[in-house]
């Protein structure tokens, strides 16, 4: 639709983005290998430096280096963002094809779970299934991936619902293939596009679930940092040591952004019709 | 509530202007009831308390002395106790106190109806039982206990059960059921706004205890301000802006507030130890935690003088003992703590056989206790002898679930105050068969505990609670770090704040023009 | 129409019934009681099997949840465990302070970001329409929390024009009410701006495509007029839809915005409830947010044909 066999620069929107995430992502490959200071090590002579020469970003409450404890932070940041996203587009893939595919009933009572579970303020579901999971990184990851499962039930089945009666699949069937494999070789492709789309998303609303959770009191609060983690701390210290808030704001804003407008070059790409949708 | 009076108070928040005669003090969340040690927690209990009063109530170092009574006495048996209650008090309605109200309150402090948290403590069931309350003239009232017992009046004073206030019987509904408090405090009740501020209005008829000096409950009580408001205010950042900015008159504060607060130009701290105890806890019965050496090595391992400096910013002194700072049975005894010693602790470590066991910190981040920082330095210093130390934070209904389960190996934990040694040991000792909670169960401590409940003798108890802050510090059930801290900070226009008991006390507190 | 309105409301009431019973189950789940909570540390097994037994919290769950469902059948909402009051007026009075916010913020989003929309879509690929993702973009991906500090800090702390400490009813007071709204209405306009921008400029560029738009132009009509008379009539459609998705969830997600600037709404309610395991609290809450959902996306879809005749309500 927008190329007319010309070469085009990238659009600019994937630039930026591609940029911002490149840039995440070597942060978060550096600060999983090394960082300057240890991101874990107090230092009660040093608290509450403010950014110059030997720490660049500063020092927390307890001496931390902030730029180490960022980095650190992207590295635990992503992984958690992942593996949720992930989590989410298995199980909610899975649900959705099987609802999509089965109809009638089991559809309806399937669906019915999922618009209630979309009905649901996140908060009250992450709190709860955290308290029942246990307080760390996996918990998190559990729960939030729960919590995104139902809208990627909800994609993939409308993409199900949507390709069950065209020719091909009718094909499949009258080829004498099982539904397993129709569903697996036929339906299943067709609904990447769409989420990863969804997919690019989430893991921009995962990075600001696990931030708000945690601001709210109710997230993964270790001594080990995330960026959500380390905003909601710098709470308390807002007009004494602005650089404790400043710096993790603007990474997770950073973060969003690129992820927000690699979404929509994705979209583009994948998905011309949607241009520009949200 | 009228809208004038809305609007000017509006308006002396968003300008910051001078509002006279009007306090206004902070809570972190609201009350949950006007209606003494029934439905309550400690800020409940803060703010009824200037409402109302009981017979007795606490001085300034925890003793319990004469309030609505003018003296006490207690028959020799122990068992009588006659109250000659002072003369012309009056309620906030005007009304003249008499033994008849006294009465009338006890009568409905000990109906099951009520739901008087405190029930339990005096009806029996739990060894002290009030056989008999009696009014025989109208400045005389007597109750007669089953057996002697060293704690009743403290008992009676108790905060959490509201002091067992003297209440006007206007203070029910003609069905029972509570309205709001007429008592003889300095304040009356003004408009309650749930979730967002409680109204204090001054009671110009009030009759201060003593009229020399202040001393807790029992002193010095004036109200110095017409109008007298604390404002629920949940989030410690927006306090620390409204103090900075004018706002906000008066607040506890926590001390990560402290540098800032003490810069600001129209802002005064005024800070004072409480009976607050914060520490670690440790499971006695964990596989792990049993090894007594573990638990010495543990103690040894943490350099109490830099955690406490930066848990508290450098403002609380350490206190390994159960018995806190400003009591009176704080002595030379009480002032043997742990030893840091990081040798001694890795030769403990060896000794008690420890193989890199993984031990768990539980914590909470609530802004009120130091839970969260203990832990996080603390586990630093484990981490420094080769302890295995790892830390959960939970939220507190969680972690609170869990120490009432016995369900944690150690936990940065902090217990509330109380003002007698000997329950400030009952509080952490007892058999965990019957009470999971319980943290001490050394057989002989548990005894000497229970003497120290009967004996009234000074220099008595003194001995039994120096024998029991040895076995403490030797038998490690517990690694209490410090003593928590009141910090008030205020405007400099406001004047006489003096911190005690971790509640703000608006009485004898006035506001420059 | 109406039997529509009767047929959606039948069908969101599974639904409403699932929420009823997973939040019930699953804030039993949790550890901690409010028994607990209200007695802390002094708590003996007496003392709180007492409690318990007041409470109502000693009887199984499935008798509890009768209790509770019936009462919930018949208007009763309960009492809150630690204030003791009754939950569906205190809900209501919260969620009033709440939607104001709400409705402002999303009201005047949608005034500057559905028409900036459109006009991007419009100039589809120019510097402006560039520029005007960009902003949104930018917008959306700023956490309301962070947002809501600076804010916080810029014009409370620093120029002082903005009260930060605590909250007057505009019933009481409209004038003193408006300043301490200020700041949060801020804060979830700028965010909402970006969302709803972004919206209209995509369903704007939808219905561009559409065969009666290219027709249109080639009737020879000016290019604002068949942008105006059109394009924006028939965009309006989908960016209305997505806007009732918005109220719907932020209503639920607003607790983030009333901590920052401790507003005694339904959010800061509901959170508190939790932490305070307020258990007949937070049943309600629950109930009422997917209640308003459900409501929200009726009315949304019961307005469409008023913004797009092709669609009738079936």
């Amino acid at each position: 639709m927008n190329g007319h066999g010309r070469m085009k620069l990238p659009a600019p929107n994937a630039l930026v983005g591609g940029t911002l995430i490149a840039i995440l992502l070597a942060t978060a490959g550096t600060g999983a290998l090394w960082t300057p200071y240890d991101p874990l090590k107090l230092s009660f002579r040093e608290k509450l430096v403010a950014p110059g020469a030997l720490h660049w970003l500063g020092t927390d409450e307890f001496g931390r280096d902030v730029l180490s404890r960022l980095m650190a932070g992207a590295a635990t940041s992503v992984w958690i963002s992942i593996l949720t996203v992930t989590l989410a587009v298995v199980m909610g893939t899975t649900i959705g094809l099987f609802s999509g595919y089965m109809r009638g009933w089991t559809d309806r009572i399937i669906m019915a779970f999922n618009d209630a579970l979309l009905a649901f303020p996140g908060i009250l579901l992450a709190l709860g299934l955290l308290a029942v999971l246990g307080a760390n990184k996996y918990g998190i990851i559990v729960a939030l991936g729960i919590a995104y499962t139902p809208s990627v039930a909800r994609v993939v089945r409308g993409t199900v619902l949507s390709l069950r009666e065209r020719e091909f699949i009718a094909a499949s069937r009258v080829m004498g293939n099982g539904e397993g494999f129709t569903m697996l070789r036929h339906i299943l492709p067709n609904c990447i596009a769409p989420l990863t789309v969804l997919a690019t998303s989430m893991f921009g609303y995962v990075l600001l679930a696990e931030s708000a959770l945690s601001f709210l009191g109710l997230g993964v609060p270790p001594p080990a940092p995330t960026w959500g983690n380390m905003l909601a701390g710098s709470r308390p210290y807002i007009d004494q040591a602005v650089w404790l808030g400043i710096f993790p704001g603007l990474c997770i804003s950073l973060t969003l952004l690129g992820i927000n407008l690699l979404g929509d070059a994705l979209r583009d790409k994948l998905d011309p019709r949607m241009r520009g949708a949200r | 509530m009228n809208r004038l009076l809305v609007s000017a108070f509006a308006l002396a928040l968003s300008a910051g202007a001078l509002h006279a005669q009007t306090l206004t003090a902070v809570l972190n969340a609201d009350i949950r009831s006007t209606n003494p040690g029934v439905n309550r927690d400690g800020n409940t209990d803060a703010v009824v308390q200037h409402m109302v009063e009981g017979l007795v109530g606490y001085a300034e170092d925890g003793s319990v002395g004469p309030l609505l009574a003018k003296s006490v006495d207690v028959s020799p048996d122990g068992k009588t106790y006659t109250f000659h209650l002072r003369k012309g008090v009056k309620f906030h309605n005007g009304a003249t106190m008499s033994s008849a109200d006294v009465l009338w309150s006890w009568n409905r402090y000990m109906d099951p109806k009520t739901d008087w948290r405190c029930r339990s403590d005096l009806d029996g069931r739990n060894g002290l039982k009030v056989v008999s309350a009696t009014a025989p003239d109208t400045g005389t009232f007597v109750m007669e206990i089953n057996e002697p017992n060293g704690l009743f009046l403290d008992t009676l004073a108790r905060n959490d059960c509201g002091g067992t206030a003297v209440l006007h019987k206007d203070s029910v509904k003609a069905d029972g059921s509570w309205d709001k408090p007429i008592g003889t405090g300095p304040f009356k009740l003004g408009e309650w706004k749930r979730g967002q501020s409680i109204e204090l209005l001054a009671f110009d008829q009030y009759v201060s205890p003593k009229t020399d000096k202040r001393d807790g409950l029992i002193g010095l009580k004036r109200p110095l301000v017409k109008e007298a408001r604390f404002m629920v205010i949940p989030d410690a950042a927006t306090v620390k802006a409204g103090l900075l900015s004018g706002s906000l008159d008066l607040a506890l504060v926590p001390e990560s507030d402290v540098p800032d607060l003490k810069n600001a130009p129209n802002l005064a701290l005024a800070i004072a130890p409480n009976p607050v105890r914060h520490g670690l806890i440790i499971q006695t019965r964990d596989p792990v935690m049993k090894n007594q050496a573990l638990r010495q090595a543990i103690a040894a391992a943490i350099d109490f003088p830099e955690l406490v400096a930066n848990v508290s910013n450098g403002l609380g002194k350490p206190n390994n003992s159960p018995i806190y700072m400003t009591s009176k049975y704080f002595g030379e005894a009480e002032k043997q703590g742990f030893k840091y010693d990081p040798a001694a602790a890795k030769a403990l470590l060896q000794k008690a056989g420890y193989k890199g066991e993984k031990i768990t910190i539980l914590a909470n981040k609530r802004s009120s206790v130091p839970s969260f920082n203990t832990a996080v330095i603390a586990q630093a210093m484990m981490q420094a002898v080769g302890i295995n130390a790892e830390i959960e934070v939970l939220e507190w209904a969680t972690q609170l679930d869990r120490y009432n389960k016995g369900n944690y190996q150690m936990q940065a934990f902090s217990y509330s105050a109380r003002f007698d040694p000997a329950l400030g040991f009952e509080q952490i000792s007892g058999p965990k068969d019957k009470q999971p909670r319980k943290i001490w169960e050394d057989p002989e401590a548990l005894a000497l505990i229970q003497k120290a409940m009967v004996v009234t003798d000074t220099a008595e108890r003194q001995k039994i609670f120096d024998e029991l802050h040895k076995r403490f510090i030797e038998q490690v059930p517990t690694i209490f770090t410090h003593n928590d801290l009141d910090i008030i900070a205020h405007n400099k226009r406001v004047t006489g704040v003096k911190p005690w008991a971790s509640q703000l006390q608006l009485w004898e507190v006035s506001v420059a023009k | 129409m109406f039997r529509f309105a009767l047929t959606r409301i039948a069908m969101a009431l599974p639904t409403l019934l699932i929420v009823a019973v997973s939040v019930f189950v699953l804030i039993r789940l949790i550890p901690g009681d409010p028994a607990q909570l209200m007695l802390g540390d002094l708590a003996t097994p007496a003392s709180l099997a007492d409690l318990r037994t007041r409470l109502g919290l000693d009887q199984s769950l499935p008798v509890q949840f009768g209790i509770w469902f019936g009462n919930v059948l018949h208007g009763d909402f309960g009492q809150s465990i630690s204030s003791q009051q009754a939950v569906l007026p205190l809900i209501l009075q919260r969620f009033l302070v709440s939607a104001q916010i709400v409705l402002v913020a999303v009201v005047l989003a949608s005034l500057f970001a559905v028409p900036a929309g459109v006009i991007a879509a419009w100039r589809q690929d120019s510097a402006l329409d560039i520029g005007l993702v960009g902003a949104a973009t930018l917008l959306l991906s700023i956490p309301t929390f962070w947002l809501g500090l600076l804010l916080l800090l810029f014009f409370g702390l620093k120029l002082g024009w903005l009260p930060v400490v605590g909250y007057v009813s505009i019933a009481d007071d409209w004038k003193a009410g408006l300043l301490y709204l200020v700041m949060p209405i801020m804060t979830l306009f700028l965010h909402e701006m970006g969302v709803v921008l972004r919206m209209a400029r995509a369903s704007t560029l939808e219905v561009l495509r559409l065969d009666y738009i290219t027709h249109a132009r080639a009737k020879g009509l000016s290019e604002s007029a068949v942008l105006w008379r059109h394009a924006f009539k028939n965009a309006f459609g989908p960016t209305w839809t997505l806007i009732g998705l918005v109220l719907g969830n932020l209503l639920g997600g607003i607790a983030v915005v009333e901590t920052v600037f401790t507003i005694p709404g339904l959010g800061r309610l509901l959170v508190d409830a939790i932490f305070a395991r307020d258990y007949p609290v937070i049943q309600g809450c629950m109930l009422f947010v997917a209640f308003t959902y459900v409501l929200v996306n009726l009315v949304i879809d019961l307005c469409y044909p008023i913004f797009d005749p092709r669609v009738a309500a079936e």
